[in-house]
């Protein structure tokens, strides 16, 4: 759906286009594979290493229909390895996994998952356990940029009291694991809490539950729509009167509803809670709508920062304080922003945008404890590079060091990558994740 | 004595919402747009708002003034062309600019009846794709030709072929038993009323200040949909002034001289736009967690006698209304909200300068009083057809959404069942008034 | 076929067939000729005959023309302006007699007064019948009186009088009344506006039959001693009346007397009132003018017949 296209990636799908390029030297991106309904989750089976942990994850993986093998088999493609490293407490703990990790590199398949099960390294524990696990994130990082053939590595972190077998990490492994998070590269998902269930339709995972998507006349916002919708959402897609022809379609297309309506009104809030409330509750809203008004701070004006401050931070925390106070919100409500690799980061000319997009982050994470009171959550995505009408805008050369030179992945993300993330945020299987930011970035070098 | 018949018992019908494309003046954003593109797009819009995607409706009912003959079923084309289910009945209606107000009552009545559980009314006019038809001359020749057998019959018809018969005839909006433009009827009907180019100018002014307000408190969000890069309104001018209005020339009733009172600003110039609005039952509207704003009440046609000379051509609301008020109990009064058609602002003030009128009221209507005054802060309260522009069957849908949404929002802020009266004028002589009450 | 009241002595001159207008127009046009080089005189009175011809059909086509020409709805009954031009013929092969004593070329129409007793359906057998009576004078000339019956099934359906004056003609024994006074005239508010191109007299002589040049082109008319052409009194009087007939239902009576002639192309507003304001219509006046000029073209009444 999205109008913006990757020529170059295009180009060099092509067998002898890839040769050429090959030979130059120049990036060789690989079509990612992504999420259709009804495929299998993996192109192979799933080795995972480590030790009873491993054995206690390994345990439901069966029902998401996996071959799970313990250990590799020369010359069998694995469609994942999982190395459960949720026991180590020293520096010396990382070899063995490590090592068996790599022995098994070569049978990845093209398009194949690397995850790493982990506990969070915490204030409270010993040094040298502190160290172990926060070496588990530098050794997974490095390791994803080592993938290719549109590989991915990614961790999950275990939270207190969060054991491997907890549903959040199903429900985090079986996303990492699944063509879903293909432009989802060495991030790390913390499961915090044992809440979550899998979903009773696991193609239609949000089935009965009615969502709000702003900005979703076109780009990101109406990819999320769609894949909330796919996902078996009953969406209500918001964005400014001005593009309501295109939310039209969007909702047409989609089968929800549209709600002309500027977010920044003092009375936004209630205009979508009136119209999303029809449908008896609100499980899901994603702050999707954003706007940039891009200039050094030195040229900035009032107007612009204004603007970007506004729409990006100040009206999603209108939202959210309307929402908390109606009683129309569902019993486990989701709440996803957008942030941006900008806000993590920074980006030269951006310092407005980006304020707007950190402050997401900290509103999230400082939204966490009062959505978990209400039995939900509120996470943030931050999309680095996608290719939309948005950064189609991009002077070509910034373009394409962004896509091609910033993320492992060689190539930018599809509007479709960030709103797999957010449809992935709102299910009830991933319940134990709340007050993250999520990257879906390709392993932008932006932000590491 | 056979029994009667088993049926519904009669029922509320509700107006659940409403859909309009901006309108834009004509030869502007939709040039190229036909009626058939202009009123997909309205229903589109509507079915985004409420989630009618591939919903069989009970019926849709729209229709056009000016019509292309390729457009017999209008409306028909549109809906398969729009996300609706294709298996949605439909029919077209034309009743000239009362076209769009007659297919929701006529749709209402079938709610009310228990016949249909849904329905879309709406209206559609294009006066920049208007449809330009071979002189008369030209269609008796093409005609015979075809119903010609010999090659010397074709020639015999070819034959009376006349170089002015070659000229394409465009339609006007001139009365075919008149020849008089509306402009130039209503200017008669002004200076007969004594109606002064000030006062036109104010109420012009008005409806400019209060649809440029409506718009800045977003109170058109959910009621229109942009169209071809079109946001807003083409024809409003939020900057409008007396002064500014003051200086423009007459344009209608030039043979009346210094009585001559009617300019473009306070006409309403040709137009292009459409208008959907959503109908249902009360259990239809809960069953699929939609909205309700306003029930249809009750509604009345009547027409006038213009070609002898009796009424001006634009009076016939003002006959309606009265009886539409004695069948109902009501007075001007008990009317929150007054939606006067501004076919220009020459119509709104005669209607109520006869409805103040004792003469009229007891010579015209049979009334021992006059009817009575309407209060001007509750007259055209969110703009009307001065401002936003008049595409002659998309206006009554603008109108029946807009003080819809009036009726619901005074409902809300304020705890009470208001009532609304909608009175427009059509050509032919014609008028209907409608009476809305809130949810 | 009865004499009407009035015509009683007349002697009735039956023709076989409706004659033809354009040869009717023609030998009166040589009569002229002739009498101007020879001096010839013609007679004093009006000949007492009554030309009559029985059992004509209305032909359908032409019926059609005519209802759609003047503004009307297409009706199996017929207008009563289209029994005038149908009857037409015999009306002028009695003023275009050697024994009339007026000239036909450049005779001008003043006024119509027409009774329909009761509606006359398009298949019925007509009889038509016309003479001329109450040869008098007038300020500009001399004016006589053309009757004209419409009978079917042996009674009287229709009766018209058209009212003609001879330009400049003066006849012995008739005393030329006084110009009466200027009335001045004020437009009042129209109900309507025709455009008549400059074509309307050619399109009413093709479905009336009336082919007298003074309507069919400015060069045929500036033959004639007209700056253009003129538009047909008939055909004014027929678009009033398909506005006014159905309100008049089939029984009524209408009047036009014409002021200034319409010269082609023109606007012409039309005004419109009822003659009584009491909400029951027992007839309409009707005000002609130019819509630019402002000279009163013709005025006028419809009634129902009591």
């Amino acid at each position: 759906m999205a109008t913006a296209q990757d020529s170059y990636l295009n180009l060099v799908s092509h067998p002898v286009a890839r040769e050429i390029a090959g030979r130059f030297g120049l990036p060789r991106p690989a079509v990612l594979r992504r999420y259709r309904p009804g495929e299998p989750l993996l192109p192979g089976p799933v080795l995972v290493l480590g030790g009873s942990g491993a054995d206690a994850l390994a345990g439901p993986l069966p029902d998401l229909g996996l071959q799970i093998r313990r250990q590799a088999a020369h010359g069998e493609r694995l469609g994942a390895i999982v190395a459960v490293l949720d026991e180590v407490a020293g520096p010396a703990d990382l070899a063995a996994s490590a090592l068996a990790v790599g022995a098994a590199l070569r049978e990845l398949a093209p398009g194949g998952r690397i995850v790493t099960v982990s506990r969070q390294a915490c204030e409270t524990l010993p040094p040298a356990a502190a160290a172990a696990r926060q070496g588990v994130e530098g050794l997974l990082r490095s390791l994803a940029r080592e993938l290719r053939g549109g590989a991915t590595g990614n961790g999950i972190l275990l939270g207190d009291g969060v054991d491997v077998d907890a549903p959040g990490v199903t429900g985090a492994l079986r996303f990492l694991l699944s063509a879903r998070s293909a432009y989802v590269d060495g991030q790390f998902l913390l499961v915090g809490s044992t809440d979550g269930q899998p979903a009773a339709e696991p193609e239609r995972p949000l089935a009965g539950h009615t969502a709000v998507v702003t900005g979703a006349a076109r780009g990101i916002g109406a990819a999320i729509a769609e894949v909330l919708r796919r996902d078996g959402a009953d969406v209500v897609v918001v964005d400014v009167p001005a593009a309501g022809e295109q939310l039209a379609a969007v909702a047409n297309r989609i089968g929800g509803t549209a709600l002309q309506l500027d977010i920044t009104r003092p009375d936004a809030g209630a205009r979508i809670i009136e119209q999303a409330g029809r449908h008896g509750r609100i499980d899901i809203v994603v702050h999707n709508a954003g706007i940039t008004r891009d200039k050094l701070l030195a040229n900035m004006d009032a107007e612009r920062w204004d603007a970007v401050l506004e729409v990006n931070l100040a009206a999603p925390l209108r939202l959210n304080e309307a929402l908390l106070a109606s009683n129309l919100l569902g019993p486990a409500p989701r709440i996803v922003c957008l942030a941006s690799t900008s806000g993590i980061a920074g980006n030269r000319g951006q310092t407005n945008y980006a304020a707007s997009k950190a402050g997401i982050i900290g509103m999230v994470r400082s939204s966490a404890p009062l959505l978990a009171a209400r039995g939900g959550t509120i996470n943030a995505v931050a999309p680095g590079f996608i290719e939309t009408e948005m950064t189609a805008r991009m002077p070509a050369a910034a373009r394409q060091v962004a896509r091609r030179l910033l993320p492992s992945l060689q190539q930018g993300g599809l509007p479709r990558d960030v709103a797999e993330a957010v449809a992935f945020l709102s299910g009830g299987a991933a319940a134990g994740i709340n007050g993250q930011t999520l990257r879906v970035c390709g392993q932008s070098l932006v932000g590491a | 004595m056979a029994t009667a018949p088993q049926s519904q018992p009669i029922r509320d019908a509700v107006v659940i919402g409403g859909n309009r494309i901006p309108f834009a003046r004509a030869n502007s954003a939709y040039t190229g747009a036909s009626n058939q593109d202009m009123l997909t797009a309205a229903l589109d819009g509507l079915v985004a708002r409420f989630g009618l995607q591939d919903e069989r409706i009970g019926e849709v009912a729209a229709g056009a003034v000016l019509k292309h003959s390729r457009d017999f079923n209008l409306t028909r084309e549109a809906v398969l062309g729009s996300a609706l289910s294709p298996e949605t009945p439909v029919y077209d209606l034309q009743q000239a600019c009362a076209t769009g107000l007659e297919t929701v009552i006529g749709l209402a009545n079938k709610i009310k009846l228990g016949q249909i559980e849904s329905a879309v009314a709406g209206g559609v006019d294009s006066a920049s794709d208007a449809p330009i038809a071979v002189s008369e001359g030209l269609r008796t020749v093409l005609l015979e030709l075809g119903r010609a057998r010999s090659t010397k019959q074709k020639l015999a018809a070819l034959a009376r072929l006349r170089p002015r018969d070659l000229a394409p005839h465009a339609p006007s909006t001139a009365e075919p038993r008149t020849g008089l433009s509306m402009g130039e009827h209503q200017a008669l009907t002004t200076a007969a009323w004594k109606i002064t180019r000030e006062a036109q100018d104010e109420l012009a002014l008005a409806s400019h200040a209060n649809l440029a307000a409506a718009y800045g408190r977003g109170f058109f969000d959910d009621l229109i949909t942009p169209y071809r890069g079109q946001l807003r309104d083409g024809n409003l001018r939020p900057d409008t002034s007396l002064e500014k209005l003051a200086k423009l020339q007459p344009v209608f009733g030039k043979s009346l001289g210094e009585e001559a009172t009617m300019t473009a600003g306070n006409s309403t110039p040709l137009t292009d736009g459409a208008s959907a609005v959503l109908l249902g039952s009360e259990d239809y509207a809960r069953r699929n967690d939609l909205p309700m704003l306003a029930r249809v009440v009750d509604a009345e046609a009547a027409a006038v006698d213009f070609v002898h000379g009796r009424e001006g051509l634009l009076m016939a609301p003002a006959y309606a209304v009265p009886r539409l008020l004695e069948r109902n109990g009501l007075s001007l009064p008990d009317f929150d909200f007054v939606e006067i058609h501004e076919a220009f602002a020459g119509t709104v003030l005669c209607h109520l300068a006869a409805w103040e009128s004792e003469e009229f009221c007891r010579n015209k209507l049979g009334l021992d009083s006059p009817l009575g005054s309407v209060d001007r802060n509750r007259l055209n309260v969110a703009g009307s057809s001065l401002a936003a522009g008049h595409p002659f069957a998309a206006t009554g849908g603008r109108i029946v959404a807009t003080l819809a949404k009036l009726l619901h929002e005074q409902a809300g802020a304020e705890g009470r069942r208001g009532r609304g009266l909608i009175s427009i004028c059509a050509a032919g002589g014609q008028g209907v008034a409608a009476i809305l009450e809130a949810c | 076929m009865s004499p009407a009241a009035g015509t009683a002595g007349f002697r009735e001159v039956r023709l076989p067939e409706l004659p033809s207008v354009p040869r009717l127009l023609a030998q009166a046009a040589a009569t002229a000729a002739r009498e101007r080089i020879t001096g010839g005189a013609r007679p004093d009175g009006l000949p007492a005959v009554r030309h009559t011809v029985a059992d004509v059909q209305v032909d359908l086509e032409q019926l059609t023309r005519f209802q759609h020409l003047v503004g009307g709805t297409v009706r199996d009954t017929l207008p009563s302006a289209f029994l005038h031009t149908a009857a037409f013929p015999v009306a002028m092969s009695v003023l275009a007699r050697g024994d009339f004593p007026l000239p036909l070329p450049g005779l001008v129409h003043l006024a119509n007064r027409v009774s329909q007793r009761r509606p006359v359906h398009f298949i019925e057998p007509l009889a038509f019948s016309a003479w001329v009576e109450n040869l008098r004078g007038h300020h500009a000339g001399t004016r006589v009186d053309v009757r004209t019956e419409v009978s079917a099934a042996g009674g009287t359906v229709w009766e018209g009088r058209s009212e003609y004056l001879a330009k400049g003609v003066f006849r012995p024994g008739l005393d030329s009344t006084e110009r009466p006074p200027r009335e001045d005239f004020r437009p009042p508010v129209p109900t309507a506006r025709w455009w008549l191109g400059p074509e309307a007299g050619r399109d009413y002589a093709a479905v009336s039959g009336d082919f007298n040049p003074i309507h069919l082109s400015t060069l045929s008319a500036r033959l004639l001693g007209m700056k253009r052409s003129i538009a047909h009194g008939m055909y004014l009087a027929a678009r009033v009346l398909a506005d006014l007939e159905a309100a008049a239902g089939g029984s009524h009576e209408w009047e036009i007397r014409f002021a200034a002639p319409v010269y082609l192309p023109a606007a012409v507003a039309l005004r419109i009132e009822d003659l009584a304001g009491n909400g029951h219509w027992t007839g309409s006046r009707f005000t002609g003018w130019g819509e630019h000029s402002r000279r009163l073209h013709f005025t006028g009444t419809v009634s129902a017949l009591a």
